[in-house]
């Protein structure tokens, strides 16, 4: 026998049911926009049902809880494909600054200056007597040193650039690392009452991106609900509610700044600037450690390699005053740092006449030296003696140009991949206005419906009060 | 399929910032009228358009060197074909004189006098200069090459100049050869050894030969017995034998000073004898300039094909990085027919959605 004041029950209930739901619906489409959001549902289940006589009745229905959905497959894809993203993106932004240093399209570049310092000597050649032609070969010879200093400077600028970058995205690290560990101890705190903390852990998730995207990083969710993070391969920022700390330094050593682990307790730091290959920081490290290291030493040979060839020839010959020939370019013993120490001997500098010319003494129409210098520019004297300076150089701008090139293309194919991934989250999770409103209309018509329901109990109720009167 | 709000908002980013960087680069295109902007954007093409202007810039360095050798080189002709003249008219006064039917004592010593003219005129081409260059000199330009006497100070030097990347012309004519006939007849090498040292090696092999060749000459100068009497001067060689050619060089005005002394001492047999080394000279000359104009000849047609490498390479360097405005203009036409697609079908995407139609 059923009573009515179960029928009144359930109607409250389901009126309670529809409030949560509606309130659920609402929440979601306040986060329509927020990042990383995944959509909410109450699950509704059936009562237990009660047995009286022969029939089971139903009681009506309740929340069971709040879901969010989701796949979380898919989220460790996003947050992968998003460490790649990071590093493709830091590196070809990187890679456009150096690609600029190499860039002569618009302006005048080392090529051209190279060029135009041995034209110089073809320019002397024709006329060794005369002062002017002496003075171009000086100024030339000035300018292509200078040049080869720009380079330097421009390339070194980008490596102190992104020795900033790396000291800022430390910090962001820290932050992140710092605001997943209290995530963990807030999820802990909420399941532990068997309850899902459906918001902390979208906002776990998308703070796991951002950390991706910053550094290489892996993580692993355990039975509490709580992850673990490292950071490269033995660099554990975040364990339970626990972070350690990065800290750039720099290091004089390597004279850069590079990456240190400060586990928790220990006040020891350890170097793990060689175990992050992804993220941005990956991206970074990659172009300053190895793309711009390669191009400097490249640059140095070049540098070196000019500067001594023509040393050799410079001192074999006699100049206008028929002294016998100095140095042209002073240049450091060794290779390292060639583009950036070399100059133009001071005595030189100073008078022209001591651009040594000819050949022998006391003949001031010989050009001999002249022509064995400007001849230089056509002998393959680089890579053990298989390109000119030009073909080195040019081999360079085209080895750069590939590799921001083939940057630039996987920038934008990894783009597309996450766009991808985006889009397929989005149709998981993502809220739809649609069908939120559907939903809206279905629950406000339940609690109605419940509503109408508790009336009805309401007037048999008094129906059978009535009955006695 | 499920279609989240966010899915849309996304891809309408994502296209409408796919059509506006195609337009952004298209459009830099156009302002630069480059197709290669910077070396990513080709990098092959960009090694290859600054491997081409290298080779432009340096042609044009080479044009210059040419024009410049080109008017030594003329300069020094005229010269020498000045110097011809007068020779002819001296071998003209020698033939005349050299029997009794047209000359006499007397009318010889006049002609003594009108070549000791030619003599000091010809010492005055050897000493022509071209701005403040000696052009006979070899390498001693800033010197007169030959003193009132007709000796000469200058050396042999070939002053090199480069008109192509591995070839090299000499703008000048030694003295020495043309007016002492030292090395004359070969094919414009002059020295013993393989000619203009390429690099420091070579350099310091040829500073060797040439001490080693010094050496030798003045061993011959040494050894060289006198053959004839009064009418001869300067009691040194008239007839030199180069050392290594075998030719007979003839010393101009040694020539010429014989064919006066002769002409005043009434010397016919000498005379005759002189008016020999005089063709011969004559010859000489002839050859030099012959020599002369054979380089320019060549250098004239380097210049050509310098001139042709420079448009070559203008129009290398321009296929490989300027942009073809026909193609950017319907690239452009096409993306900008795809931003506005994209914008318009976009606020249809977005407008709607169920609440429009709830009252």
């Amino acid at each position: 026998m059923s009573k009515l004041s179960a029928i009144m029950d359930i109607g409250k209930r389901s009126m309670a049911n529809s409030q949560t739901a509606l309130q659920t619906v609402s929440h979601n489409i306040a986060n329509k926009t927020t990042d990383g959001y995944s959509r909410q549902r109450v699950e509704l289940v059936s009562n237990n049902p009660i047995t009286v006589g022969h029939v089971q009745l139903g009681m009506g229905a309740k929340a069971a809880q709040v879901t969010r959905i989701n796949n979380p497959w898919l989220e460790k894809q996003i947050q992968r494909e998003g460490m790649n993203m990071g590093y493709l993106d830091a590196r070809a932004d990187s890679l456009g600054r150096v690609e600029q240093v190499y860039n002569e399209q618009l302006n005048k570049g080392l090529n051209q200056y190279v060029n135009d310092f041995f034209n110089g000597f073809r320019e002397l050649s024709n006329n060794p007597e005369s002062l002017a032609s002496r003075t171009i070969v000086k100024e030339s010879a000035v300018a292509m040193v200078n040049d080869f200093k720009r380079v330097v400077d421009q390339l070194e600028s980008v490596q102190e650039d992104i020795n900033n970058q790396i000291k800022t995205t430390a910090d962001e690290v820290n932050q992140l690392a710092k605001e997943i560990s209290d995530l963990n101890q807030r999820i802990l705190h909420v399941e532990n009452q068997g309850i899902k903390a459906n918001d902390e852990r979208d906002r776990r998730e998308v703070v796991l991106k951002q950390l991706a995207e910053k550094i290489e990083i892996t993580y692993a969710e355990g039975g509490d609900g709580q992850i673990s993070v490292t950071a490269g391969s033995t660099a554990i920022l975040v364990s339970g509610a626990d972070a350690a700390t990065l800290k750039a330094r720099h290091t004089n050593e390597r004279n850069r700044v590079e990456i240190y682990y400060q586990s928790g307790e220990e006040k020891s730091y350890v170097n793990i600037t060689n175990q992050l290959k992804g993220g941005r920081l990956g991206g970074i490290l990659e172009v300053r450690d190895q793309v711009v290291e390669d191009l400097l030493e490249k640059i140095d040979g070049l540098a070196f390699n000019v500067a001594s060839e023509v040393n050799k020839a410079h001192i074999e010959g006699f100049d206008r005053n028929g002294k016998q020939g100095v140095l042209f370019f002073d240049m450091p013993m060794g290779q390292k740092g060639a583009a950036s120490l070399i100059g133009l001997n001071k005595t030189i500098f100073q008078d022209v006449s001591r651009i040594a010319v000819g050949s022998k003494p006391n003949a001031p129409g010989d050009n001999t030296v002249a022509n064995i210098i400007s001849a230089l520019q056509y002998k393959k004297t680089m890579d053990g003696g298989s390109a000119t300076f030009d073909d080195y150089y040019n081999t360079q701008v085209g080895q750069i140009g590939t590799i921001a090139q083939r940057a630039i293309k996987s920038q934008e194919s990894q783009k597309n991949v996450v766009n991808q991934l985006t889009n397929i989250r989005e149709s998981i999770s993502g809220v739809s206005l649609d069908e939120e409103t559907t939903k809206m209309l279905e629950y406000q018509k339940l609690y109605e419906a419940s509503a109408r329901m508790i009336r009805t109990a309401d007037e048999m109720l008094e129906t059978v009060l009535n009955i006695k009167r | 399929m499920r279609i989240a709000d966010k899915m849309q908002l996304n891809q309408t980013n994502t296209n409408v910032l796919k059509n506006r960087t195609e337009m952004y680069q298209l459009q830099n295109q156009a302002a630069t009228q480059k197709r290669i902007n910077k070396p990513s954007d080709d990098p092959l093409s960009s090694a290859r358009v600054l491997a081409a202007r290298t080779e432009e810039r340096s042609s044009q360095q080479f044009v210059k060197n040419i024009n410049y050798a080109k008017s030594f080189l003329e300069f020094s002709d005229q010269s020498l074909s000045e110097l011809s003249e007068i020779l002819m008219r001296a071998k003209e006064l020698a033939i005349s004189s050299s029997n009794d039917a047209s000359a006499n004592e007397e009318s010889r010593r006049i002609t003594a006098s009108e070549i000791e003219q030619i003599h000091s005129q010809s010492i005055q081409i050897g000493n022509r200069k071209l701005g403040e260059r000696y052009v006979f000199g070899g390498y001693q330009t800033q010197a007169m090459p030959f003193n009132s006497l007709g000796e000469y100070v200058g050396d042999d030097g070939d002053m090199r100049i480069q008109m192509h990347k591995d070839t090299f012309v000499a703008m000048n004519m030694p003295g020495s050869k043309v007016f002492l006939g030292k090395g004359i007849g070969s094919d414009g090498i002059i020295r013993s050894g393989s000619g203009n040292p390429r690099n420091v090696d070579e350099l310091l092999e040829f500073r060797e030969e040439d001490k080693n060749r010094m050496e030798q000459e003045e061993e011959i100068q040494n050894n060289f017995i006198e053959t004839r009497g009064p009418a001869s001067i300067m009691g040194k060689s008239r007839k030199q034998k180069d050392p290594v050619s075998g030719n007979v060089g003839i010393n101009v005005f040694q020539t010429l000073k014989g064919l006066e002394i002769a002409l005043r001492t009434n010397d016919k047999a000498s005379i005759q004898d002189n008016l020999d080394s005089l063709d011969q000279a004559i010859s000489q000359v002839v050859l030099a300039r012959s020599e002369l104009g054979s380089r320019v000849t060549s250098i004239n047609n380097t210049m050509e094909s310098l001139q042709k490498g420079i448009v070559d390479n203008k129009t290398m360097a321009s296929q490989l990085e300027d942009v073809d405005m026909f193609e950017l203009v319907s690239e452009i036409n096409k993306s900008d027919a795809a931003l506005r697609a994209t914008l318009e079908t976009s606020s249809k995407l977005i407008q709607p959605s169920l609440l429009d139609f709830l009252k």
